[in-house]
């Protein structure tokens, strides 16, 4: 089992390296272990997060494609679906059924057709527009809604910070 | 001072869902220890070895009795939401093993299948590991003269776990690819508002998902075959219910036992 997933890994590192989407970088940390991977995901232009450049983690199960990975910034963040530990909370990261946000029940989910590039196109989707209504961070979603000007402040710092500029 | 409010009761909102994903966990983990004792295709037995699943159960028990009547036996699987299509991919291609000529037709069948779902806006890239399996059962079981002999390797690729689950994603592609090819007919059987296409991505794509009517009738129609499911629970009477699908097809290749949320195959 273990064995088709690296294989599937490996045509999905293939394909990202070849055609990589705009603004993502992403693959296995080390060679020798493809359950572990690297993105690198830029702030999307026109949002609070433009320009930031924001690093996370992705872990694989054995029997992925059939199982999905689970996701988790290793930056700072401040988002209404991204947990104050930085793992990412969207709808296409579970499987129908397994549903810890009670999701809306149009919401893209996994499935073994989906792949590691439309995840991370999910993720700058929801980087963009976050959905207030599944809060993995209830603070964040409040400010969105509530005080938007200090919810971009705080984006902007956090951008900063991933660039290394001194806030 | 915001600030440290926030820290603070982000911690503690993080704190009730990380205990909703800790539930799901260990029912996942629970669920995965019963399914595993149990094989994915199991060994054929006799319809009375039911009885020992229900024996203070008067009312199964007529049925079992009822149900032994009409079949000669029982092949079990694993009750891991798979069950349908494993079982139905299992019948089936064991049922073609013993004409050659239907066996060919189904095989050329497949083989022209992975390009109609990328037809269908299936993305190729997804789609080839599962259907470069599904080609891979058929050819070796093919390149076996002797039909027992195939029926044996076939019972083997249906217990190895990676050949079973891909055979069984395929097997849901196909089936998700008919119900939104007719899908202005498959609507009707679907409640609420959802789409076909988000059905099929929601109900009918992701693994584990378990089977209904709508999942039976599409894998019929898009393989050319037919299902009779034999129902069996404790409503009624003293006799099972049989159901044909498609509901004009009085010679069905393959029989499924279902009872509540579980399918096994049947023999005559």
């Amino acid at each position: 089992m273990a064995g088709s997933a690296v294989r599937r890994l490996l045509a999905e590192y293939k394909q990202l390296t070849l055609n990589p989407p705009e603004g993502i970088i992403a693959g296995p940390i080390d060679e020798d272990n493809f359950f572990e991977w690297e993105a690198l995901i830029t702030g999307p232009e026109g949002t609070c997060f433009e320009g930031g450049v924001f690093p996370a983690k992705l872990i694989f199960p054995r029997d992925y494609p059939l199982s999905p990975p689970k996701m988790q910034f290793t930056c700072e963040m401040f988002h209404p679906n991204i947990y104050s530990d930085g793992r990412v909370c969207i709808s296409i990261l579970h499987a129908p059924g397994d549903d810890p946000m009670g999701y809306e029940s149009s919401a893209e989910r996994w499935s073994p057709v989906q792949s590691v590039e439309k995840i991370l196109l999910s993720v700058v989707s929801m980087l963009a527009e976050p959905n207030d209504e599944s809060g993995a961070n209830v603070d964040a979603a409040k400010m969105w809604r509530e005080n938007r000007d200090e919810f971009n402040k705080i984006a902007e710092r956090i951008v900063r910070r991933t660039l290394g500029i001194p806030a | 001072m915001k600030m440290a409010d926030k820290s603070e009761s982000s911690t503690n909102s993080d704190t009730p869902t990380n205990q909703d994903e800790l539930i799901l966990a260990q029912q996942r983990k629970i669920q995965q220890e019963i399914s595993d004792t149990i094989p994915l295709v199991g060994p054929l037995d006799q319809i009375s070895s039911l009885e020992s699943e229900y024996s203070t159960d008067t009312i199964y028990l007529a049925k079992i009795k009822d149900l032994s009547s009409k079949y000669k036996s029982i092949r079990r699987t694993r009750p891991d939401g798979n069950c349908f299509f494993r079982a139905f991919g299992y019948a089936y291609i064991e049922k073609l093993l013993d004409d050659k000529e239907q066996f060919s037709l189904f095989y050329d069948l497949v083989e022209k299948s992975k390009n109609s779902l990328v037809a269908l806006g299936f993305p190729q890239f997804t789609v080839e590991d599962f259907y470069d399996t599904f080609m891979e059962v058929l050819k070796r079981i093919n390149d076996i003269d002797d039909a027992s002999d195939a029926k044996k390797e076939l019972h083997n690729l249906f217990n190895e776990q990676g050949y079973s689950d891909y055979m069984v994603v395929y097997l849901r592609l196909l089936t998700s690819g008919q119900l939104q090819k007719e899908q202005i007919f498959y609507s009707f059987f679907i409640d609420g508002e959802r789409t076909v296409a988000d059905f099929c991505h929601q109900e009918v794509e992701p693994m584990y998902k378990e089977s209904d009517h709508i999942h039976i009738m599409g894998a019929c129609s898009v393989l050319l075959t037919g299902v009779r499911v034999v129902y069996m629970d404790r409503g009624g009477n003293t006799s099972v219910t049989e159901h044909n699908i498609p509901q004009d097809r009085l010679t069905p290749d393959v029989y499924l036992l279902y009872r509540p949320g579980h399918y096994d195959i049947l023999y005559l």
